[in-house]
């Protein structure tokens, strides 16, 4: 006992040392926004976590791109100023993505490109609101991620109420110069904001239209067992059936209702997950042929995205809508950098917000942005025919005729 | 005493933290790192001290969010009037959720398991019900004032959850020094002693559950005011419930720092592997896993286990 106790005061001081250095470590690095040299732009996605395959796609898309923009001389009016990506995974959570903003307002990125779901854009939108940062918001369909009065957050791609109401007017001129085949409809859709938004929209409108909606069935994500819901399909006997979810489950309820032979007039898909994927066309061709969906779909008669999508194929991956609609955002980014003269975030944003780029591969025609959302874009609606995805409607981008009603 | 008034310098300390500290990513580590303190201190209380370990404290996490976020966007209530509320009905939810396990003499396995089912019974409920937004969820609007809870700088976000940081610390400390802390930790440590003393085991595990729904429930305050939009995975999934029993596990179960210091190793490390693996997709978490599972297994006392090793060696040689 005759040891004095411990120095509780000089342990204090120790460890309160320390700690400055680490808050200085983590408060003090110099916000760099160099005015020279690359230019930053933050490529957020969810890589891990249950949206990884989806994330990777989109990244893939984002990193072609800004390749192409380097190789082809950057950006120009900067003095050939190369992009440089600034990687971040949202690990499929919102807080995460909010972490990795913060993470890329600190690294002086110019603008944020990402972050494909819809609950994660909502997160990132305004995070990087606080600092200005212009994000494209490449996928996230919830029209509520540009309905907030958010001036940073711009989204090229159409949100699930076009596409909805779209997939609607489309379904109705293709049952009416079909002859009406079609009179009934059930809903099966996936339990999140995606899925069970575009439901609510259509079983609210499609009645309009003299279509009954027999039944309207949710499923958790994930789901691994649709035979109950293939056999209450079978009792309903509807005429078309419009699945909204995710790949997996759209693939699994597509096999279970090929094993239990039920064959609608039509399977008629908003967003599906998995009808305008090439992966889908290749592993379960069977399933997949006849089956209709509207979905973010190019320009099939534009060389550039045929090209694109060889040297996607190429690097043997998939031409999913995550690699082009990332690629498409990359470059009305670097148009917006180009024209805003400037890697300033402000700038970046009024280029944004005055962008009329045409120089894309997407339907949409040249961009207009009124509160963040590109007024002309809108799906396409597609067929899986032969193997191959076709566009069946309208008739501007259709290569082919729509094979309706379908028979197995 | 003297943990009291570390507890003060630490809540000054980090209230200090906005005036040096300007970088929004160093105050959203902070920030974040609290909410997982909160998350831990809070699953603490009833995992730590008394015992019962629960795999589904999402369950008081969702129903704090959701009674905020409908009770705002439905009901057009005040943030402010709203949090106690929210916290009222987290504590409701514990008393049910505690009534009915406990009298059935739920303990274990069994209790962990009823808890993790009691969350999930939730999600699903929340995913079919129109006034929780169903699936599609429940979006607070923007209005960047702080009398709606809602700051425009993140200091103001610092202070919240510092303030349900502390109130977590005092309510720990509590349990540590107080008849009704002594009656939990005796519980935790034999229950059957505990009875035969003449502990009244339920009520003394129900107090617990009620006190740790009410602190889950202002985490779940805290998201959703911090990110404006809660739907049924976040809420009620399993994300909520392991980030509760991580901290603790890490830096010390039954202990009043242990749930902060596990919260701040864990950040720590978060934040580290990301930097360091940034591009390679999932290294940084499977190198955060195999960090994780070596502490685990050769701290099963967790970080704050060290120091009281430590601590006993000291007192042993100077005795």
């Amino acid at each position: 006992m005759t040891q004095p106790k411990r120095s509780t005061r000089r342990r204090f001081l120790r460890h309160s040392t320390a700690l400055a250095a680490g808050a200085g470590v983590l408060g003090f690095p110099a916000i760099v926004r160099a005015q020279s040299g690359p230019i930053k732009v933050g490529v957020l996605h969810p890589v891990t976590g249950f949206l990884a395959y989806s994330g990777n796609l989109s990244r893939l898309g984002a990193r072609i791109a800004i390749d192409e923009i380097n190789a082809a001389g950057g950006i120009k009016a900067l003095g050939g100023a190369k992009i440089e990506a600034v990687l971040g995974d949202a690990q499929s959570k919102p807080e995460v993505g909010v972490a990795e903003v913060e993470k890329m307002n600190q690294g002086g990125v110019s603008a944020i490109v990402g972050a494909y779901a819809s609950a994660i854009c909502l997160a990132t939108t305004q995070a990087a609101a606080k600092y200005n940062i212009p994000h494209v918001v490449d996928v996230g369909v919830a029209d509520q991620i540009v309905e907030r009065g958010l001036k940073n957050t711009f989204r090229f791609a159409p949100g699930y109420k076009v596409v909805s109401q779209e997939a609607i007017n489309y379904f109705h001129i293709m049952n009416t110069l079909a002859g009406k085949p079609a009179r009934t409809i059930m809903i099966i859709h996936e339990e999140s904001l995606f899925g069970t938004g575009t439901a609510n929209l259509l079983s609210r409108e499609l009645p309009g239209l003299g279509y009954e909606v027999k039944e309207v069935i949710k499923h958790a994500n994930p789901t691994r067992d649709f035979n109950n819901i293939v056999l209450r399909i079978k009792a309903v006997n509807p005429d078309i059936v419009i699945p909204a979810n995710y790949y997996n489950e759209y693939a699994l309820l597509l096999r279970t209702m090929k094993q239990q032979n039920v064959q609608p007039k039509a399977i008629f898909s908003v967003l599906g997950g998995a009808a305008s994927s090439f992966k889908f066309v290749k592993e379960f061709p069977d399933v997949a042929n006849g089956v209709i969906d509207v979905n973010h779909w190019y320009n099939p008669k534009d060389k550039r995205a045929l090209a694109l999508r060889k040297k996607v194929e190429g690097m043997k991956e998939f031409f999913t809508y995550e690699v082009f609609l990332n690629y498409q955002c990359v470059h009305l980014l670097a148009d917006a950098i180009e024209r805003a003269k400037s890697r300033d975030r402000d700038a970046i944003v009024n280029a944004l917000a005055s962008s009329t780029w045409s120089g894309h591969f997407m339907p949409y025609g040249p961009t207009q942005f009124v509160n963040g959302q590109n007024q002309g874009a809108r799906p396409l609606v597609l067929q899986v025919l032969q193997n191959d995805i076709k566009v069946i409607l309208p008739n501007t981008y259709a290569q082919t005729e729509p094979v309706f009603p379908w028979k197995a | 005493m003297r943990e009291l008034a570390a507890i003060a310098v630490f809540a000054l300390a980090v209230a200090a933290v906005p005036a040096f500290v300007t970088s929004g990513y160093a105050l959203n580590v902070v920030i974040m790192t609290l909410y997982a303190a909160l998350l831990g201190q809070a699953w603490n209380i009833l995992g730590g001290f008394g015992g019962q370990f629960s795999f589904g404290h999402a369950v008081f996490f969702g129903t704090g969010a959701y009674a905020m976020a409908v009770l705002q966007v439905k009901f057009g209530w005040n943030a402010w009037a709203a949090l106690p509320a929210a916290l009222a009905l987290g504590g409701a939810m514990g008393a049910l959720i505690g009534a009915l396990s406990f009298r059935y003499g739920l303990r274990g396995s069994y209790f962990a398991l009823v808890t993790l089912a009691f969350a999930e019974v939730f999600r699903i409920l929340a995913n079919t019900f129109d006034f929780t937004g169903a699936g599609v969820g429940l979006m607070v609007p923007l209005a960047a004032t702080a009398a709606r809870m809602q700051f425009a700088s993140p200091a103001g976000y610092l202070y919240l959850i510092l303030g349900f940081v502390v109130a977590g610390f005092v309510v720990s400390w509590w349990l540590k020094h107080s008849r009704y802390g002594a009656w939990l930790q005796a519980v935790r440590d034999n229950e059957e002693s505990a009875a035969a003393l003449g502990v009244d085991v339920f009520g003394v595990k129900l107090r617990a559950i009620v006190i740790s729904g009410v602190l889950m429930a202002a985490g779940g305050a805290f998201y959703v005011q911090y990110l404006h939009y809660i739907d049924p995975h976040i809420a009620y999934g399993l994300g909520a419930s392991v980030e509760a029993l991580l901290a603790p596990i890490v830096g010390g179960m039954g202990t009043v720092w242990g749930p902060l210091l596990g919260a701040a190793l864990l950040h720590a490390l978060g934040e580290t592997t990301r930097n360091l693996m940034g591009d390679a997709p999932g290294i940084n978490l499977a190198a955060y896993g195999v960090v994780l599972v070596l502490m685990v297994s050769f701290m099963p006392r967790g970080v704050m286990g060290l120091f009281q090793a430590r601590g006993a060696a000291r007192g042993s040689t100077h005795a």
